[in-house]
């Protein structure tokens, strides 16, 4: 067999242990849906999610009575189309949980190969900060810091990244702390390869697989906590859609219209879930260990 | 019993260092806020003498660390200042609404317990069986309902389209209870009012499930887990060997030491719990911490902020210590080691 051939042969392969698992394609499937909604929001949202119909407030959904077909989910007090601002509300959450699930990965598995590997004063300190961190309920410390830092949505993205780091921090550590003791890099230093080179390509690769999942679990969180800033009012501005703001909106009008609660609801934990499901999926198809135990 | 108390001696210090500099990091992050928190209590009309009483009045003058010393000071007498929106002290303050919340973490920790142990034994039970999948699919659909979520949901479950549960406050305007202990389900009974309690308790149920729903499947995690580790371990399969029935290895062997490992996580995991409690108490107008923090927040009072943000430090703290003294005495391996 030619190299080619092999290489195809592996990367089909590879494809398809991912899709094995069904947690992945489902978990897969609804980011995918998640991704497209959140993009194509301005064709797919039937009505611009600020405008008001005062004439038509609180109404329904289309399907009950009284409900109105140009508006499919309902109307909120101000008379403004719950599924466009359902639908718009996908681009903050999908805007948060990108940026900052990308920074706290960033700023944990850097400073957690850096410490798991190199050991020292450096590793003593990082984990202290890391200990002082845990002690922290993550959603008091993510609101101190808004306040610290002003509302907004690049402040809620790094008060993310500045709480959510040590989660990151804590598993690549001790995985480094495994893989820094392994076969191969005790021959790449004694083939007189630099620190930084055994960091990035022999650690490293053996810690993507566990980052990758933190990843996809990362954004899960990063759009709760962006709904809860949001929800009391420290993270977008009045004009911006989110999802928090719907929850925030729709709790003063709860006896009269509850369903303009559980849009957002429903949208939440339906992009909280895909993450998780991806999260959890990958977890099993990337470890090497329960992989070979599939198998056998 | 001596390792014991050295043991946790250690761990008391190390829990009043920590304080110590949870404090710092809470005073340095507030003293990082863009606006200047005078310009929103005084008057527009309020000349440069009157801005620098107040200031001063606040400890908001000199330098940051001039700052520290002089809050610290304060603080290790019991002074948390007072409270630019309510116009109270903070630590009185904090008194009243430290046990409601305390009260409603309690009752939804038993609630995540009685969820979580049957859970998780289920789990265990279920393992490389049919329905192992789809209990899979049920505990991460758990996962990814944040408490606040349930809330909401909960209230327009049980509060709007079944109203058969209250969902505003701790306790109907109809009753007056004493505050004693602060405590609303031990102040009822201390009174006599068994139909306060009633009710009191009523006002607890929705809030502290939506916290206990998130909280267990957490621990059913963990559970299941270390329940599959130790069923391997040799003195489960001795106890099988002679006959016992699986329930009574489940029981007698392997639930104490399965159990410890769960312990552990509810203390690492508390905070989240602790945390819960923010959101769950704006929703349900629940008089606790975490309103009052929210409170603050909305009218940026700082002391207040602070006073709450390092309250919720010091319950972590203290849970941690205490669960590192349950281990101590539940684990014989720690005394002797």
């Amino acid at each position: 067999m030619t190299t080619t051939t092999m290489k195809y042969a592996g990367a089909r392969s590879g494809l398809a242990r991912l899709c094995s698992h069904p947690k992945v394609v489902i978990g897969g499937v609804m980011v995918l849906i998640f991704l497209l909604v959140a993009l194509l929001a301005p064709w797919l949202a039937p009505n611009d999610p600020n405008a008001q119909d005062l004439l038509a407030t609180l109404l329904p959904p289309a399907w009950s009575e009284g409900g109105l077909a140009q508006y499919p989910l309902g109307t909120d007090a101000l008379g403004r189309c719950v599924l466009s601002r359902l639908i718009f509300g996908s681009r903050i959450a999908l805007l948060v949980a990108v940026v900052a699930a990308t920074g706290t990965m960033l700023l944990g598995t850097v400073l957690a190969i850096l410490a798991g590997y190199l050991r020292g004063w450096f590793d003593r300190s990082i984990s202290f900060i890391v200990m002082l961190w845990m002690a922290f309920p993550p959603v008091v410390f993510s609101m101190m810091l808004m306040v610290g830092l002003g509302t907004g949505v690049s402040n809620v993205i790094l008060a993310v990244i500045l709480v959510d780091w040590t989660r990151f921090y804590r598993v690549v550590r001790a995985e480094v702390l495994v893989a820094r003791q392994r076969e191969y890099v005790h021959a790449a230093r004694l083939l007189g390869f630099s620190h930084l080179r055994i960091m990035l390509r022999e650690v490293l690769p053996g810690v993507a697989p566990i980052v990758i999942t933190l990843f996809s679990l990362e954004m899960g969180v990063a759009i709760v906590v962006e709904a809860i800033l949001s929800f009391v009012g420290l993270s977008v501005p009045s004009n911006v859609v989110a999802w928090g703001v719907m929850l925030a909106d729709g709790r003063d009008q709860i006896y009269q219209a509850g369903w303009n609660l559980m849009a957002p609801v429903v949208g939440i934990v339906f992009a909280v879930l895909a993450f998780n499901l991806l999260s959890d999926g990958l977890r099993v198809v990337l470890d090497p260990r329960l992989r070979k135990r599939g198998s056998e | 019993m001596g390792n014991v108390a050295h043991l946790l001696g250690r761990k008391l210090i190390t829990a009043c260092a920590m304080a110590l500099l949870l404090s710092v990091v809470v005073f340095i992050v507030l003293r990082m806020i863009p606006s200047d928190p005078l310009a929103m209590m005084l008057p527009p009309s309020a000349t440069q003498a009157d801005i620098d009483i107040v200031r001063k009045e606040l400890g908001l003058d000199g330098s940051i660390f001039q700052q520290y010393v002089v809050w610290l000071g304060h603080a290790l007498q019991g002074d948390l200042g007072r409270s630019i929106f309510f116009r109270e002290s903070v630590v009185s303050l904090l008194l009243t609404a430290l046990p409601p919340t305390l009260e409603l973490v309690l009752v939804s920790l038993v609630m995540a317990l009685l969820i979580s142990i049957p859970g998780g034994v289920l789990l265990y039970k279920l393992e490389r069986r049919r329905g192992e999948m789809l209990a899979d699919f049920v505990l991460v659909f758990l996962l990814s309902v944040p408490s606040f979520l349930w809330g909401i949901i909960l209230i327009v479950v049980f509060g709007v389209i079944f109203p058969i549960l209250p969902f505003m406050g701790r306790l109907d305007p109809e009753f007056s209870v004493n505050a004693i202990t602060g405590f609303a389900l031990i102040d009822t009974v201390l009174q006599g009012e068994w139909r306060a309690w009633l009710d009191a308790f009523s006002h607890l149920i929705l809030p502290a499930f939506a916290l206990a729903l998130s909280f267990s499947p957490i621990i059913v995690r963990v559970l299941r887990s270390s329940l599959l580790d130790t069923a391997t371990a040799q003195y489960v399969n001795v106890a099988r060997l002679r006959g016992q029935s699986e329930w009574r290895v489940l029981v007698h062997h392997m639930f104490k030491n399965a159990a410890l490992p769960t312990l552990t996580l509810i203390g690492v995991q508390f905070g989240f719990l602790f945390g819960g409690t923010l959101l769950i108490e704006v929703i349900f107008s629940f008089p606790g911490i975490g309103n009052l923090m929210v409170q603050a927040i909305k009218n940026f009072d700082l002391p207040l902020i602070q006073g709450v943000a390092l309250v919720f430090c010091l319950m972590v703290l203290v849970v941690n210590f205490c669960i590192d003294g349950l281990y101590a005495v539940l684990d014989p391996r720690l005394r002797t080691s």
